[in-house]
């Protein structure tokens, strides 16, 4: 699957693929609510959580209003501690900085942390078509490299494969090892992969790595993990590449602290992730270990136009996933559906955002507005309102499907002249009523395909509309 | 009478498939001592042309309810997502410097969910209904998430004898509803919406309350397909006493 | 125009007006501000404990050293619960080249591909999280914090501090610029396959502390 061939304008059928598909939605049953315990755990022990949200938001908010003075600050320091930033305006540009480094550094192998500006940049393909093998070493991550795939979810990106079939890619990759060894349990998976990947640590000329922050005040990436991998990766090669968007930055240390405190929680319910990782430069005269060469790929893609739109907020996103976590859309069909690189309702945002609404349009709609991505979001989102002004765009636009506009343009005419609209009322119930005489539903109705496929539609009670008899009892 | 002058908002669904809401609606706000009133110039709250961005008819069905409704203390309305419409997103309709969003922003401050108007406004605590009935409750999302109902309908509901509430696993989770979403995506609404019957099934409920008609009718079209045997109906129903009319989905 | 000039006048066009620079000298001359987390302001015998039940909350295991002499001693001990081999690798961290190491066998350098256990010394710890501070270098490999299959880590309790804000001030008080700062909270782990959480990903399987009084 190439990254760059966005299926979004697909998500119906996507969808419709996703649902039909038994072991991605045993996979979604298993995982689904582990996430939403855990964060709810992790709340009611920290009860200052949702002041540390208010603070992150205002934090970002603030980095927002002033992000041009940060990145100059952030790129002093990264300069001050013997590192380069590359500063690229589209996923072409950061593709061709990175081959360029990688070709620097002689290399024939990439270790790659997770990251998902990576992802957008589809920086694997690139590498590959360029004689370079990039190795994905976040276990789930590498699990989807050898299945030919993305990830499913910014945080746990084989969310959406099973264990028999992670066995399956196991077998057909590691063809170097027994063939009839035990993997029938879960620790043998990770042992498996643990000792193939540690090898290829070794192997690599240069890692990439993302970054969850930025620091300004320090010149500092932030990775946050819980494998290691990532500090495998940026620590063995000879240079060290992070990949990062422009939003990551935040002002100081403390301003990271209060992030922390908010993106493990989020995400898995952990009060702290297990590695949490600031880098600064080049190794130091006389380190024993760590990379020769530190570079920063700074990605714009389109964040600098969302800055005075009604998206700008979007920018404050810290990628913890709870939005998706929490989603009954996302969880119904999985990240694939969503088509580009971020899933969920911050994908639904995003996405139109990058790729334009055009491409984008479709996920923004497919959201019931249940609001719950925004209860969670750790910086406060407005995530659902935001769908809506997508929906705006893509009416002023005239890209809403055109039966959509017509049945309501109807109901609008109607909606607006009372009287008409208290006729066809009446109408309407006393027809459906009819129809619905019997049994009090109706269960199939040809211009109601949508709503009586799989459910029935109680009919409407008899005796007419409420305005009708309220008229008729009360003068 | 002499209580507060309330204005009914009977919302669109209602007054087209379930009057019998509204009744019992206007029961609830009688009792408690309410002067009732339903201006005629009423349709729906525009909810449908909002969400799907289409601002201008959104704002002409918006000023249509204000000019309306503006007259009275209160504006009551039997479903948390019109509620929230009317109260949370008509003000949102307008530009800032337009007047229409002072008087959008003064009638959502008098706005209210039937429930939450009888316990918070009014202090009602006592319903006085007697139902031998175990339900469980569905907490419609908006209504939840905008405007913070949630122990309101449970509290009234306590004070209807011989009621037990045996509450569901993800109550709080959509039903997959969602106004138009039910019919754009029908695939995923469905599965949404079979996630809920299962959910309530599985508490042995006789029936699923919940404060939104449109829940309710997705809830009772998606159980009565699958053959459940649970029953469905709006929360003031029960709050009122009136358990003659048939439940959602099924004939008298 | 190069890319760089072309985002920040991006970035400048959407700027709202105002002396910004001056809001951001503000913000930067003043960091924190944000709400201090009860968790987080522990102190004395207090911190200790906290510091103790959050290394157990994250899986790790932690013991009492009274000496630093008596480290070589605890060692040898846990690798032998652990049925480890009597052996250690470790960076130049001066407090561990002055020690009588005893029936340990000791190598000195950055992590190896195969490394049974490693030691490195931590400059603090946050009781908030059960965290532990590590600073890379020459005393300290960073990579002696991920290849080992078990991390046995040094802790004096005078380096434990309550949280975020206190630490932030004590590590800048202490003038390190590493190339990396490990915050570490337990052994490594994943969930990635069948969303079971599994310790050992590709880090440590466990983490053992060593509290020196």
């Amino acid at each position: 699957m190439s990254l760059h061939e966005a299926t979004t304008p697909a998500f119906r059928a996507n969808a419709r693929a996703a649902l039909d598909n038994a072991n991605l939605q045993a996979a979604l049953r298993g995982s689904r609510g582990n996430f939403i315990t855990k964060r709810a755990r992790a709340r009611e022990d920290l009860p200052e959580f949702d002041a540390l949200r208010d603070r992150a938001r205002d934090i970002k908010d603030h980095v927002l209003a002033h992000l041009d003075l940060y990145l100059e600050a952030y790129e002093a320091q990264v300069i001050a501690s013997g590192g380069h930033v590359h500063w690229a305006e589209t996923a072409e540009e950061a593709r061709a900085i990175v081959l360029d480094l990688c070709r620097q550094a002689g290399a024939k192998a990439v270790n790659k942390g997770k990251t998902m500006i990576s992802e957008e940049c589809g920086i694997n393909d690139f590498l590959a078509e360029n004689g370079i093998a990039p190795v994905e070493t976040d276990l789930g991550e590498y699990i989807i490299q050898l299945r030919g795939e993305v990830p499913s979810h910014i945080i746990a990106p084989a969310v959406h494969v099973t264990v028999p079939e992670i066995e399956a890619a196991f077998r057909k990759a590691h063809t170097h090892l027994d063939p009839d060894r035990d993997l029938s349990d879960l620790a043998a998976l990770q042992a498996e992969a643990r000792g193939v990947l540690r090898e290829k640590y070794f192997q690599a000329e240069v890692g990439i790595t993302g970054a969850n922050m930025l620091i300004a005040e320090t010149g500092h990436s932030v990775i946050v993990t819980n494998e290691g991998n990532g500090d495998l990766t940026q620590s063995l090669p000879r240079m060290h590449i992070v990949m990062a968007s422009l939003e990551k930055i935040v002002p100081t240390l403390e301003d990271a602290a209060t992030i922390l405190r908010i993106l493990g929680r989020s995400a898995t319910g952990q009060e702290m992730s297990v590695y949490t990782t600031f880098s600064r430069g080049p190794r130091r005269p006389g380190d024993p270990d760590g990379p020769e060469e530190y570079h920063v790929v700074l990605l714009d893609n389109g964040r600098s136009n969302m800055l005075a739109t009604p998206f700008q907020d979007m920018l404050r996103c810290i990628r913890c996933g709870a939005c998706m976590n929490h989603c009954p859309v996302y969880q119904a069909v999985g990240g694939h559906a969503y088509g580009w690189v971020y899933p969920g309702p911050m994908g639904a945002v995003l996405t139109p955002s990058l790729i334009g609404v055009e491409q984008g349009g479709q996920l923004p709609n497919a959201s019931s507005f249940c609001g719950r991505c925004e209860e969670v979001c750790p910086v406060r989102i407005p995530l659902p309102g935001m769908m809506r002004s997508w929906r705006e765009r893509e009416f002023e636009k005239r890209l809403t499907p055109a039966a959509m506009r017509r049945g309501l343009g109807l109901w609008a005419f109607a909606a607006r002249r009372p009287r008409l609209y208290r006729i066809a009322a009446r109408l309407g119930a006393g027809l459906l009523s009819r129809l619905g005489s019997k049994t009090g539903r109706i269960a199939s109705l040809p211009f109601a395909r949508g709503w009586t496929g799989e459910r029935d539609l109680p009919a409407p009670q008899r005796g007419g509309t409420f305005m009708d008899r309220w008229k008729a009892a009360r003068r | 009478m002499s209580g507060p002058h309330v204005a009914l908002f009977v919302t669109c669904l209602v007054d087209m498939f379930r009057p019998s809401v509204a009744f019992a609606t206007v029961k609830l706000l009688e009792d408690a001592g309410c002067r009732v009133e339903v201006p005629p110039v009423q349709t729906c709250c525009g909810q449908p042309a909002w969400n799907s961005g289409d601002r201008e008819n959104a704002k002409a069905i918006a000023r249509q309810v204000i000019a309306a409704f503006e007259g009275y203390a209160h504006v009551v309305v039997p479903s948390g997502s019109c509620a929230a419409t009317i109260a949370r997103d008509y003000e949102r309709m307008f530009e800032a410097d337009d007047p229409w969003a002072a008087r959008a922003r003064a009638l959502g401050a008098r706005t209210h969910e039937i429930t939450a108007f009888l316990t918070d406004v009014l202090g009602v605590t006592e319903v006085g209904q007697k139902a031998p009935v175990s339900v469980t409750y569905h907490d419609s999302c908006s209504g939840l998430r905008s405007l913070g109902i949630r122990e309101q309908p449970r509290r009234l509901l306590a004070s209807v004898a011989g009621l037990e509430l045996r509450e569901m696993a993800e109550n709080d989770v959509c039903c997959g509803f969602g106004g138009t979403f039910c019919v754009k995506y029908p695939d995923i609404s469905n599965v949404m919406a079979g996630d809920k019957t299962r959910n309530i099934a599985a508490t042995g409920a006789d029936m699923v309350l919940a404060g939104d008609l449109g829940c309710l009718m997705n809830m009772a079209g998606k159980a009565s397909r699958e053959g459940r045997a649970f029953r469905a109906r709006h929360v003031v129903e029960v709050l009122a006493g009136d358990l003659a009319t048939p439940p959602i989905g099924e004939a008298g | 125009m190069s890319a760089r000039a072309r985002i920040l006048d991006r970035i400048r066009a959407a700027a709202a007006p105002g002396d910004r620079q001056a809001t951001v000298a503000a913000w930067m001359a003043a960091p924190g501000g944000g709400p201090l987390p009860h968790q987080a302001t522990s102190h004395g015998a207090q911190r200790l404990t906290q510091f103790m039940q959050k290394l157990d909350a994250a899986a790790a295991t932690v013991g009492r050293v009274s000496a630093l002499a008596e480290l070589p001693k605890a060692l040898a001990h846990e690798l032998r619960k652990r049925k480890l081999p009597a052996r250690i690798r470790f960076g130049d961290d001066p407090v561990f080249a002055g020690l009588d190491w005893g029936t340990i066998g000791t190598s000195r350098g950055p992590g190896r591909i195969e490394e049974p256990a490693t030691l490195s010394r931590a400059e603090f710890g946050l009781a908030e999280t059960g965290t532990l501070v590590l600073a890379s270098g020459p005393d300290n490999p960073v990579t002696l914090t991920f290849l080992g299959e078990t991390h046995f880590v040094l802790l004096r309790e005078a380096d434990l501090c309550g949280g975020f804000e206190d630490f932030w001030t004590a590590w800048r008080e202490r003038g390190l610029d590493p190339r990396t700062l490990n915050m570490v909270t337990g052994p490594s782990r994943s969930a990635d396959v069948g969303q079971v959480l599994q310790l050992g990903a590709h880090g440590p399987v466990a983490l053992h502390v060593f509290l020196l009084s």
